[in-house]
């Protein structure tokens, strides 16, 4: 089986541990995040006949306090931007790492997941904004790990770019 | 009129070869002056050395992939202007080399003061008990350093578990264990191991060369082994002797060695690597004690030069026991003979 190693990037509390509890497999503590700031996880998909085993490095958020360690993105063949849809700043903070992971990394497969999407009315960032993200090259996809809204598919399409 | 008729013809061919000829220039000039410049270059030795500098680069990388002879035909050149460097000035390649030499050479020397220091403080624990005093018996009975039997007796541990780890990925490359008990997911220990490796080192280290070499958790100690593109995690349970870690460096050593393509050109397909599996398991070392004997075994077909050490040992054993029931017996005639002829 090919394993890749893919990392889960973003502000404080956006939601990016939630949004992968429910859907891969997991044997390290929450702890690992405030201790060390990483916690690696597993995710199995099929990619046509292809299966893959995605080894999550699940990043401890960044803020005003705690910055992303480029250490831990050292070899990932892809990431994912996990932003909170109702904190405009977390799109900044997003935007920022992502040139992080550029320059770490160059330019490998990424998405950009606007998360917490079941949380009607509580937008802070619009159409419009999105729209423009979409124009400038961005490949966004809507998540929620209440209703499990575009989770397998965001890793599978993060998986289909990376052996592609 | 027949002598100006053959005037006529020779004054005819000799402007028809005239024509002839213009016509030739007039055709492969192009292509003579091309081959002018040609032989030309040929000639001039700079201008073929600035010809062949525009593929040489290249002309390497080609022949390199295509077989080893160039790497062979190199050698010789490459290890004269080594030695020639060396006699002119030693001082110009210890400085290249230093900085990957100083760290082995570190390494290397603190390895063994702490083997000693392990057997030193194993050895003064033990002089003065009645176990030491046994043990003291025993080193002289069997002509072996005191410090050699105290660590025969005492050492206690197992290799559970040995993990290949591609260095920049963090992915598992291969996976042995002894048994079967406590194996987590061997792909998230594997990264989570890396993740922990590079935390110490963001942390910790003063220098990019260090590395982390050991961690312990209560019973079990892991035992990391960097090579240049992977490493080798050993899950051992009790307490290791220092030569463990020789055994560990071999394995690495020959992986890389078999593997260097593979490591290099490693994409997330660890497949290959199964035919490495042979050096990781040779690395699930278990020795134990019982009562009466010590002895050490492996779980792998392939017995180790240190069981095999000690079966000798045993044999050893076993021929002066033998020499002793020898002298019991003979000794028992002997006073069986002085009986019989005091009775008599």
């Amino acid at each position: 089986m090919i394993q890749k190693k893919i990392c889960m990037l973003g502000s404080f509390a956006v939601g990016k541990t939630s949004l992968v509890q429910r859907f891969v497999q997991n044997i390290f503590s929450e702890k690992y995040h405030t201790t060390i700031g990483v916690k690696v996880d597993k995710k199995l998909v099929k990619v046509g006949e292809q299966e893959l085993s995605l080894i999550l490095w699940d990043i401890a958020g960044e803020d005003g306090y705690h910055v992303i360690r480029s250490s831990y993105l050292r070899g990932a063949s892809g990431y994912l931007l996990v932003v909170d849809k109702t904190r405009r700043n977390t799109l900044d903070v997003a935007l920022e790492v992502n040139v992080k992971a550029q320059e770490a990394l160059g330019n490998v497969p990424h998405l950009l997941l606007l998360n917490k999407w079941d949380l009607d009315g509580k937008w802070d960032i619009d159409e419009a904004t999105i729209g423009e993200l979409i124009k400038n090259g961005w490949d966004v996809v809507k998540t929620s790990a209440k209703t499990g809204l575009g989770v397998e598919e965001a890793f599978i399409k993060l998986a289909t770019r990376m052996i592609g | 009129m027949s002598d100006s008729n053959i005037k006529s013809t020779g004054d005819n061919i000799s402007e028809s070869e005239k024509e002839l000829e213009d016509l030739r220039r007039l055709l492969i000039r192009p292509e003579q002056e091309e081959i002018a410049q040609i032989l030309e270059r040929m000639d001039i030795p700079d201008i073929r050395a600035e010809e062949v500098s525009r593929v040489l680069a290249e002309a390497i990388v080609i022949r390199a992939k295509r077989d080893d002879r160039l790497a062979l035909a190199l050698l010789p050149t490459v290890e004269k202007v080594i030695r020639d460097s060396v006699k002119k000035d030693p001082k110009f390649l210890a400085d290249a080399i230093f900085p990957i030499m100083g760290p082995a050479i570190r390494k290397a020397i603190s390895e063994a003061i702490q083997a000693m220091m392990q057997s030193f403080n194993e050895a003064v624990q033990h002089t003065f008990t009645l176990q030491g005093m046994k043990w003291r018996i025993e080193s002289i009975r069997t002509g072996r350093p005191f410090a050699e039997i105290v660590l025969l007796h005492t050492l206690i541990y197992q290799v559970e578990q040995v993990f290949l780890i591609h260095k920049e990925t963090g992915l598992v490359l291969l996976h042995a264990a002894s048994g079967q008990e406590n194996i987590q997911d061997t792909g998230m220990v594997s990264g989570m191991l890396t993740a922990i490796q590079d935390f110490v080192n963001d942390s910790f280290s003063a220098e990019g060369t260090q590395a982390l070499q050991s961690l312990n958790v209560g019973e079990l100690t892991i035992w990391i082994e960097q090579g240049s593109k992977s490493v080798l995690a050993a899950v051992i349970r009790g307490n290791p002797p220092q030569e463990l870690r020789s055994v560990l460096q071999k394995a690495l050593e020959s992986i890389e060695f078999e593997q260097n393509e593979a490591l290099y050109a490693f994409q997330g397909d660890s497949s290959s690597f199964e035919s490495s599996r042979h050096h990781l398991v040779a690395c699930l070392v278990k020795a134990q004690r019982d009562k009466k004997e010590k002895k050490t075994e492996k779980t792998s077909q392939k017995q180790p030069v240190k069981t095999k050490k000690k079966e000798k040992d045993k044999e050893k054993k076993t021929g002066l026991d033998l020499k002793w029931l020898l002298v019991a017996v003979g000794v028992v005639c002997m006073l069986l003979i002085v009986a019989g002829i005091i009775l008599s």
